[in-house]
């Protein structure tokens, strides 16, 4: 083939003519990936070993009913119309008065069954271990956790610590799932009552972060129980806790922001098996004027 | 390229040869001193391994002799070595002749750092988890100013990081025991790692972190709780009862006895709690309502759980506002009708329904909760209240030691099995018969004390 008869030919076959020869070599590499199946395109969350692989799409895993739209749609409406009418009334829905003088608010009281709704409880059961964690209303209409612990790690060869127990607090949401934030400005101390059996535990604090890689910063304190049938009138300033990013504290420490305050949430993992219980009255915040303190840790800079 | 390597051989051999000579002179030196005190035949030997380490082809070309005969194909030999050298005593004292045993097997501590992790793995059995100096004994274990970056290239990426890992995994060990680090530990990890690695800098972290928190828990327990049960009671009951005029007493003290037929009888202890306060609420008790003895309820010392019994009362249906008595302190008024001008956002209080779950008498711990030990203490306590013999009491005792963990409360509760089919059962006999409820007469348990 003289030169000028290629350059004749249409840029396509010309090339073809050239890749022929290596057409070859390149189809037995191009097959086994066309072989591969289409799940591991989708980009699924991590899988624990172990645990069974989910065959559905993401699509299927949702409950498409007219009567849960329905429910949804007076859900939400009324939520919004709770929204636009309570502005009348004053900031968050009380009047002005009670919005500037108020020196403690009652954020959780459990006194019925419908509270509970608003928790979460969880354990290590979710990672593979043998923790169990329950939630029920007490004696006497309280919150009442209970549970046995288990400190031993799940089989699972990159496990190396195990045995937590944790309630959690639900996200407040407005109409439409919107995110909305408990503002706590205006008070400086967390107050609980609780009754527990002798064991500390942890309170951890989630805000609002703006950046993804932040969503685990969690403020933290330690919540000990003196144990025995008397409550415990428990204080803490939120001066205190120190911010912590999967169960390691961090080394750029910053005090907590407390205008977005997303979830509180209590956690027992003191690697002691056994069966345990905590009760909780109400979960307050309280303004102390005696408190003047901003945050309880140096905010130095990180490896000077 | 081959007359480099057949150079860099003949060196090595040369070198070989020196430093088996010197080695042979500095071994005894060399395990007796410890690395506080680094000695200049110490410096010289590591510069020379330092050589050998840099040219592996010949390393791996002429396996040493003396090796040979050790070698074990097994991962987990560093295990063996463990249960070899502690065979049956499991001590301190065998823990630290297992790590001089690998420290003399090998001048160049080959296999340190898997060695590291089995022992931090044994710690636990042999019980030295809370022992610094077996920890820093560890942290011997690693060669000296061999891992410690030398130029800039070294020092920005990660030198070492094997050694490194298992560095700072010995530091977490130590920090989930809660034992702090001394300076020791420091001198060690800069001898080892240099001053910025991440071993130093965990280190830093755990001793900026580590005393905030030490002391942070207003209810402290000893690491070592005592031995003897009636003492662990009186320390458990001066910790729930919360008032410093509370008194201890000992009703019972444990013991065992032997019958003639040869029987064993232990008595178990009988330990209660009372506060003056409490003792004035038993005795204006409505004497026509019954007080019960409820229980067992957990309390967790550390890592041990007791458990306590309450005497307690139904909450009062009519609150009786007690007359204000002016004479009963001369020394302060009790009441002042001062109006100080609070405002409307004064209010301190939270604006929360009050629980009221009726007042409690007293409390104790026992070796066996059944009814009589229960009885025990209950005729102890008339002696000093004299209204319990006019008071109906009821025995609201979970029975059965499985249950004991069970619930805080009496009726409701359920204890926490793992399956949900033996909770509901537990739940319907429980249901069927609800505690072991016993109607005392008053006369008879007047009869019996006197």
């Amino acid at each position: 083939m003289s030169l000028t008869k290629i350059t004749r030919l249409p840029s396509a076959r010309l090339l073809s003519s050239i890749i022929q020869q290596q057409q070859l070599f390149l189809l037995p590499p191009i097959t086994p990936v066309m072989t591969v199946s289409k799940r591991s395109m989708l980009q699924g969350e991590y899988r624990r070993p172990g645990q069974p692989k989910e065959d559905k799409f993401p699509w299927e895993k949702i409950k498409f009913d007219f009567a849960k739209g329905l429910e949804g749609i007076k859900k939400h409406f009324t939520l919004l119309k709770t929204e636009c009418f309570e502005r009348f009334v004053g900031p968050e829905g009380r009047p002005l008065t009670v919005h500037i003088l108020e020196q403690n608010r009652v954020i959780w009281e459990f006194r019925g069954p419908e509270s509970l709704e608003q928790w979460t409880v969880s354990s290590d059961r979710e990672i593979g271990g043998q923790s169990e964690v329950y939630l029920k209303l007490g004696k006497n209409n309280t919150c009442f956790l209970y549970g046995t612990l288990s400190s031993t790690p799940p089989r699972d060869g990159e496990t190396r610590y195990s045995g937590y127990c944790t309630m959690r607090s639900k996200q407040l949401l407005a109409s439409f799932d919107r995110k909305k934030h408990h503002d706590w400005t205006s008070f400086n101390c967390l107050h609980l009552r609780v009754r527990g059996d002798g064991r500390p535990w942890m309170i951890n604090i989630a805000g609002e972060n703006y950046f993804s890689y932040r969503k685990d910063d969690i403020y933290n304190y330690f919540l000990h129980t003196r144990g025995g049938p008397y409550w415990q009138d428990v204080k803490i300033p939120f001066s205190k806790f120190f911010l912590t990013n999967r169960g390691r504290i961090l080394d750029d420490q910053y005090y907590l922001w407390l205008d977005k305050i997303n979830t509180i949430g209590f956690t027992l993992g003191d690697k002691t098996d056994g069966p345990f219980q905590l009760e909780i009255d109400f979960i307050g915040v309280c303004k102390d004027h005696a408190h003047t303190e901003e945050f309880a840790y140096e905010m130095n800079k990180k490896n000077p | 390229m081959k007359s480099v390597r057949c150079l860099l051989h003949l060196q090595c051999l040369r070198l070989l040869d020196q430093s088996a000579r010197s080695a042979a002179q500095c071994a005894p030196l060399l395990q007796s001193s410890s690395s506080s005190q680094p000695s200049v035949l110490h410096k010289t030997q590591h510069q020379l391994l330092r050589q050998f380490h840099s040219s592996p082809a010949w390393s791996k070309s002429q396996p040493t002799p003396a090796d040979d005969h050790k070698k074990d194909k097994s991962l987990v030999t560093n295990d063996d070595l463990f249960e070899q050298v502690a065979k049956d005593v499991k001590v301190k004292a065998t823990f630290n002749k297992v790590v001089d045993v690998f420290l003399n097997r090998d001048v160049r501590r080959r296999g340190h750092v898997e060695f590291i992790y089995a022992a931090l793995k044994k710690m636990p059995e042999f019980g030295v988890e809370r022992d610094l100096a077996v920890y820093n004994k560890l942290l011997d274990v690693f060669p000296k100013e061999v891992f410690v970056p030398r130029n800039a290239v070294q020092r920005m990426f990660n030198h070492y990081p094997r050694q490194q890992e298992c560095g700072v995994q010995l530091l977490e060990q130590m920090e989930e025991y809660g034992v702090m680090p001394n300076v020791e530990t420091k001198v060690l990890l800069v001898q080892i790692f240099g001053k910025k690695a991440h071993p130093i800098r965990k280190y830093q972290r755990m001793m900026y972190w580590m005393p905030k928190f030490k002391h942070v828990n207003p209810f402290p327990v000893p690491l070592q709780l005592p031995e003897d049960p009636v003492d662990v009671a009186r320390f458990g009951l001066a910790r729930i009862a919360n008032d410093l005029d509370a008194k201890v007493t000992v009703y019972q003290l444990p013991c065992t006895d032997i019958t003639e037929t040869g029987e064993e009888i232990t008595i178990p202890h009988v330990v209660g709690i009372q506060s003056p306060s409490q003792m004035e609420l038993l005795a204006k008790h409505n004497p026509n309502k019954p007080v019960f003895v409820e229980g067992p309820f957990p309390l967790w010392l550390r890592q041990t759980c007791v458990h306590y019994y309450v005497l307690r009362a139904d909450p009062p249906e009519e609150k009786v506002e007690e007359p204000y008595d002016p004479e009963r302190s001369l020394y302060y008024p009790l009441r002042l009708d001062v109006d100080f001008g609070r405002d409307l956002g004064d209010e301190e209080n939270f604006d929360v329904e009050d629980l009221d779950e009726g007042p409690v008498f007293a409390m104790c711990m026992t070796g066996r909760g059944d009814q009589a030990t229960l009885n025990q203490w209950i005729s102890g306590l008339q002696e000093n209240n004299p209204m319990l013999g006019q008071v109906p009491t009821l025995f609201r005792v979970n029975a059965g030691p499985q249950e004991l963990s069970a619930s805080a409360d009496a009726e409701s509760g359920h204890a926490h099995r793992p399956d949900t089919e033996t909770r509901s059962e537990e739940k319907l006999q429980r249901d069927g018969e609800p505690g072991v409820i016993v109607e005392e007469e008053p006369q008879r348990r007047q009869g019996r004390n006197q």
